[in-house]
């Protein structure tokens, strides 16, 4: 029980008293200098009438839904590759280059490629046009391709985790198996179909969790590159919950916005483990 | 929010020169007494050590005072009124607290600040101060009747140009009486597809994206307009005049002549290497291109349109209600306003500080002891010579506002709205911001 105590504190301190207090919060008007004011469920119902919410809601989807998607089959890709024969030397190289980005700060990240997506001084237009004779596009200021934006960057920034868990799970995986499948005469794609991927299952399972989780929790990338715009085009739910407490002072109603973040993210999690159980198979 | 910004830092770089002990407005005999606690935006290093010095020169005169400092975290000004309200509300109580014009109105409405009118009418100090002030910036402090603030340091909005780019293009330097269509003209001059690749890579003019101040307000300004009404109760965004100055603007971007708007250090960036030849700011920008090694470049009034106003904002150290001895904020609040503290905004040759002192005095040696820009006669002229922008149009939720007007420019200037309809929609978004 004594091991427990620092995580259970840490807990108590960092997640359960804050979210009692955010669902506290939620059901008040506050501004944060005058006393807060009781409202029930009037922040809840205004939740329903706000236009601008359920636009973020659909812009956030698309941007996390992208980025869950790029990382675990762009990561399942490059980690196998990454396992391939190689020399040493390269892997190592590839693993840094990949990885790299994980590590810088999501605004630095996000101000370089500011620079390099600008429509008429940026480097990609440029080469794009070099190359390929492409009209410059309004990466970071047109309501089409400012998400787009968003989830290239936010994706170059995250795909070294996925990789790195993805190839844990692969050098995980018993050696034997695979060497069966050869004595049986199966090729590449069927060990990979039949061997490797069932077996990476969890690997795939823990990546959707948690890369579902950060995908909806987008922040500095959307808010460096395109300020959430144009209009809310590339706003994330977690911007708009800042802009309303910070921006607009009215915590309790940035609170209640909050529980539905919590809320989906704890059904989406569910409705996850759920499928999960069908197609999760352990070594 | 980058103007005021920067204006706090150098602010307080800049207090943080040398002051000699004792060489401000008060005399030690006064026998001042007491503590003061001061709030401040702490942005970084700079922004500790600057005020930190204020305190220690503050305590320096006046040793029976203890200045303690509170800073503040927040990535900008709207961060940091928030954070000073979690910490007034958490129980702690400032004195005074660092503020820039765009949070008066917050401070103000909110009951938090002490208006200095009857300061300015009863300490004898306070008239000499006054008339060395220009009236403009006293009244970018005013809430209604009263004046919350003697401002420290400030800037305003004037158009940035790069010579090299113009002698390379043959263009004539601007001269302080163009208009919007000479503005136009060489603007149009000086973009140019430099790499012959077919596409322009060099662009006349660039504003701001993130920021009102040197983004679309000058011209607002200019076409005679302003985003709110008179007594910053309801919004204006969709009157004729500022769809007159946006309209103007989109012109620019669909003609080819301006680049898309950009944050603002991403224009700093271009105007250095030559991509792009205009851009509007405040002093600011200087330090940061002089320490790059580059002063091929010069400033020049915001052109003419139906009129020609300024649009300032400036800095201050303003009293909190939660001061005990209101007498003795007061006191420190002038020592911010005092000679030697205002001759340290002034800066070097090599290294000018970002924001203009407030006093006319002290404005005026910036120019004779050859800092940058030549012109930089017109920073305090702009406040002493044109009428500036009023009211200055900062409701209590500043930052509110302020990304509620981006966030719908940002579909106009893509051309996803038409000027008229996006204003129109901002307008009726800003009445839930503004009121009206």
């Amino acid at each position: 029980m004594a091991f427990l105590t620092p995580s259970a504190v840490s807990f108590v301190l960092f997640a359960l008293i804050p979210t009692v207090g955010v669902l506290v919060l939620s059901t008040f008007s506050w501004n944060l200098l005058g006393a807060g004011r009781f409202l029930g469920i009037e922040n809840f119902i205004r939740l329903l009438e706000d236009g601008r919410l359920w636009g973020v809601y659909r812009s956030t989807a698309f941007m996390a839904g992208a980025v869950l998607v790029i990382n675990l089959l762009l990561g399942l890709l490059l980690a196998v590759l990454l396992e391939s024969r190689m020399p040493r030397w390269l892997r190592g190289m590839f693993r840094l280059s990949f990885l790299f980005p994980f590590v810088v700060s999501s605004s630095a990240v996000a101000l370089i490629w500011r620079f390099l997506l600008n429509k008429d001084l940026g480097l990609v237009n440029y080469w794009l046009g070099q190359l390929f004779d492409i009209e410059r596009i309004n990466w970071l200021g047109s309501s089409g391709w400012a998400p787009i934006a968003v989830v290239i960057v936010s994706s170059w920034k995250t795909l070294g985790f996925t990789i790195l868990v993805y190839v844990a799970g692969l050098q995980a995986i018993p050696r034997e198996y695979r060497e069966a499948a050869i004595v049986d005469g199966a090729g590449a794609w069927a060990r990979f179909r039949h061997v490797t991927l069932p077996l990476m299952s969890p690997t795939i399972l823990f990546l959707v969790v948690i890369n579902t989780i950060s995908a909806f929790q987008l922040f500095a990338e959307p808010r460096v590159l395109t300020q959430g715009g144009p209009g809310d085009s590339s706003r994330t739910v977690v911007q708009f919950i800042y802009d309303t407490a910070f921006q607009g002072f009215e915590m309790g109603y940035a609170s209640a916005i909050a529980v539905t973040l919590m809320v989906l993210l704890v059904v989406l999690t569910g409705i996850q483990f759920l499928i999960a159980r069908r197609w999760t198979h352990y070594a | 929010m980058k103007r005021v910004r920067t204006l706090a830092a150098v602010g307080v770089v800049a207090a943080s020169l040398a002051i000699p002990a004792g060489a401000g407005a008060q005399d030690p005999s006064d026998g001042l007494s007491g503590s003061l606690s001061i709030a401040y935006w702490n942005y970084g290093p700079a922004a500790e050590v600057g005020n930190q010095v204020i305190a220690d020169g503050f305590m320096a005169e006046n040793p029976g005072v203890t200045v303690t400092l509170t800073p503040i975290a927040g990535e900008n000004w709207g961060a940091y009124y928030a954070n000073l309200a979690t910490t007034i509300a958490s129980g702690q109580r400032p004195d005074i607290a660092f503020t820039a014009s765009e949070g008066i109105k917050f401070l103000a409405q909110n009951d938090l600040v002490v208006p200095i009118n009857e300061f300015l009418a009863n300490d004898p100090e306070a008239a000499a101060l006054q008339a060395d002030i220009a009236p403009a910036l006293l009244q970018s402090f005013a809430y209604g009747d009263q004046i919350t603030a003697l401002p420290y340091g400030w800037n305003n909005m004037i158009v940035y140009y790069n010579k090299a780019v113009f002698d390379a293009a043959g263009v004539a330097y601007p001269s302080v009486d163009w208009t919007w269509a000479d503005f136009r003209e060489t603007a149009q001059q000086l973009t140019a597809d430099t790499d012959g690749d077919g596409n322009n890579d060099r662009y006349g003019f660039a504003w701001a994206s993130n920021e009102i101040f040197p983004g679309i307000l000058p011209w607002v300004a200019n076409a005679g307009g302003n985003l709110v009404n008179d007594d910053v109760s309801a919004p204006t965004a969709n009157s004729p005049e500022v769809v007159e100055a946006v309209t103007f603007l989109k012109g620019l971007l669909d003609d080819g002549i301006a680049a898309t708007p950009s944050p603002m250090g991403d224009i700093f960036t271009g105007f250095q290497n030559g991509s792009i030849a205009m851009f509007g700011a405040g002093r600011w920008p200087s330090a940061t291109f002089l320490n790059n090694g580059f002063d091929d470049w010069d400033i020049q009034y915001y052109p003419t349109g139906t009129t020609r106003q300024t649009v300032a904002g400036a800095g201050a150290y303003a009293i909190l209600r939660s001061a005990p001895d209101p007498n003795l904020a007061w006191e420190l609040q002038k020592y911010t306003v005092s000679e030697p503290v205002q001759d340290s905004l002034i800066g070097t040759p090599d290294a000018p500080r970002d924001s203009i002192p407030t006093l006319r005095s002290t404005a005026g040696k910036t120019v004779a002891a050859g800092i940058p820009p030549a012109n930089g006669a017109i920073f305090y002229g702009s406040v002493d010579d044109y009428p500036t922008l009023t009211p200055f149009p900062a409701p209590a939720k500043y930052s509110e506002y302020e990304s509620t007007v981006l966030r719908n420019l940002q579909l106009i200037f893509a051309g996803e709205v038409p000027v008229q309809e996006g204003l129109d929609t901002l307008q009726s978004e800003l009445v839930a911001v503004v009121g009206g």
